[in-house]
């Protein structure tokens, strides 16, 4: 009795892994005062990767938020961002993100994932005018808004 | 208030005739036979079958103490182990192997106690303190397309958990018995470390669908 309960027992077997199992930054664009804006100017945002293909974003327009990856294991992301003026300017900025890397395990069955703690971020200065870090949790939880992005001048 | 008054009062009336019962079920039976009838050990077969017929499972063996053939104190020592190896979909590896201890008790629910034959309910506290490592073939960044290093090693983590059992015990041969039970787990406190969960846990098996488990005893009597 007891062996066939064993057996039933190990017949049978679910997998759980999470529907929503993304992982990125969500970055929010402010004005001048902390408010929520509009960036009117087209931005682009690359990124050096290792199959030569840089874009990570492109062409955003008239948005008031964007989503971003966020690398698995490296200590500090580098983003290029380009902006293209409604005056035909374009303005190159980069955004210096410093991170601890967590790894996540659901179950042997699901596949590996990180989760990222924000330690830092820093920018160069000719459209952005800083950058905070807003939530530093990264995690599956796209609902939470991880920085916020100051731009002078380029937003309504 | 009235009506108040008269839902209190059944409500008294029946805890009362609930713990009447209650007092009546557990009431050492007056009879003949002495209080203290001996200590039987056992060996969880299914544990051991698990753990050789797939990667996870346990060795576990129990003590308990027979009294008036009504009361059995048991306690339950084991050594959950799992080692799960290169999965084939996901790569990931996982390794635990930690003992674990079960203390509780079982009540004798026949009418005719003294048999040698058993139908038992019991509760059990139990818990748990071990290590896992956690690693993955190098794969590559999904965004990035660099290779990525995954794994932890010696994440500490513990688990208390509570178990309902409902079980038989068949007296075979001489002092040899053997037994099955059922039981219900229900986890009362639990650290699993900074990865976020864990896979298997030392005597209360995977995580995802443990809250039913199963023992088969060969139990005897010394």
């Amino acid at each position: 009795m007891g062996l066939m309960l064993l057996f039933l027992c190990c017949a049978c077997s679910s997998i759980d892994c999470p529907v929503q199992n993304t992982v990125a930054t969500q970055y929010a664009i402010c004005d001048g005062e902390g408010n929520a804006t509009t960036l009117t100017d087209t931005l682009w945002i690359i990124s050096r990767r290792s199959d030569g293909t840089d874009t990570l974003l492109n062409s955003l327009v008239e948005a008031q938020s964007f989503t971003l990856p966020i690398s698995y294991s490296h200590p500090e992301d580098t983003l290029l961002f380009i902006m293209h003026g409604t005056d035909g300017i374009w303005t190159l900025d980069s955004v210096f993100l410093k991170k601890e890397d967590i790894p996540h395990f659901e179950s042997v069955d699901c596949s590996a994932h990180f989760f990222h703690r924000l330690t830092n971020v820093r920018c160069t200065h000719y459209a952005i005018d800083s950058v905070t870090i807003e939530n530093p949790e990264v995690d599956y939880d796209q609902s939470k808004t991880h920085l916020r992005i100051f731009f002078g001048g380029m937003v309504r | 208030m009235t009506r108040a008054r008269h839902i209190f009062a059944s409500f008294l009336a029946a805890w009362c005739v609930n713990t009447a019962a209650a007092q009546g079920f557990l009431r050492l039976e007056r009879d003949s036979i002495p209080l203290f009838r001996g200590v039987a050990v056992g060996f969880d077969v299914a544990g051991a079958a698990q753990l050789a017929m797939s990667d996870y499972g346990q060795i576990e063996g129990m003590a308990r103490v027979n009294l008036h053939d009504q009361y059995f104190p048991t306690v339950e020592v084991g050594l959950g182990r799992a080692s799960h190896k290169d999965d084939e979909v996901t790569g990931i590896s996982y390794h635990t192997s930690a003992p674990y201890l079960r203390l509780g008790v079982d009540v004798n629910l026949m009418k005719k106690k003294h048999t040698g034959n058993r139908v038992f309910a019991g509760l059990r506290y139990a818990f748990t303190y071990y290590n896992v490592d956690i690693d993955c073939k190098p794969f590559p960044d999904p965004v990035w397309q660099w290779d990525t290093t995954y794994g932890v090693k010696d994440q500490s983590c513990y688990q208390h958990w509570a178990e309902v059992l409902f079980g038989i015990d068949a007296k075979v041969a001489g002092p040899l018995h053997l037994g099955w039970s059922i039981r219900y787990r229900l986890r009362l406190a639990h650290d699993d470390g900074p990865t976020g969960k864990v896979w298997y846990v030392p005597g209360y098996g995977i995580q995802e669908n443990s809250r039913l488990g199963y023992s088969f005893n060969a139990i005897i009597d010394i």
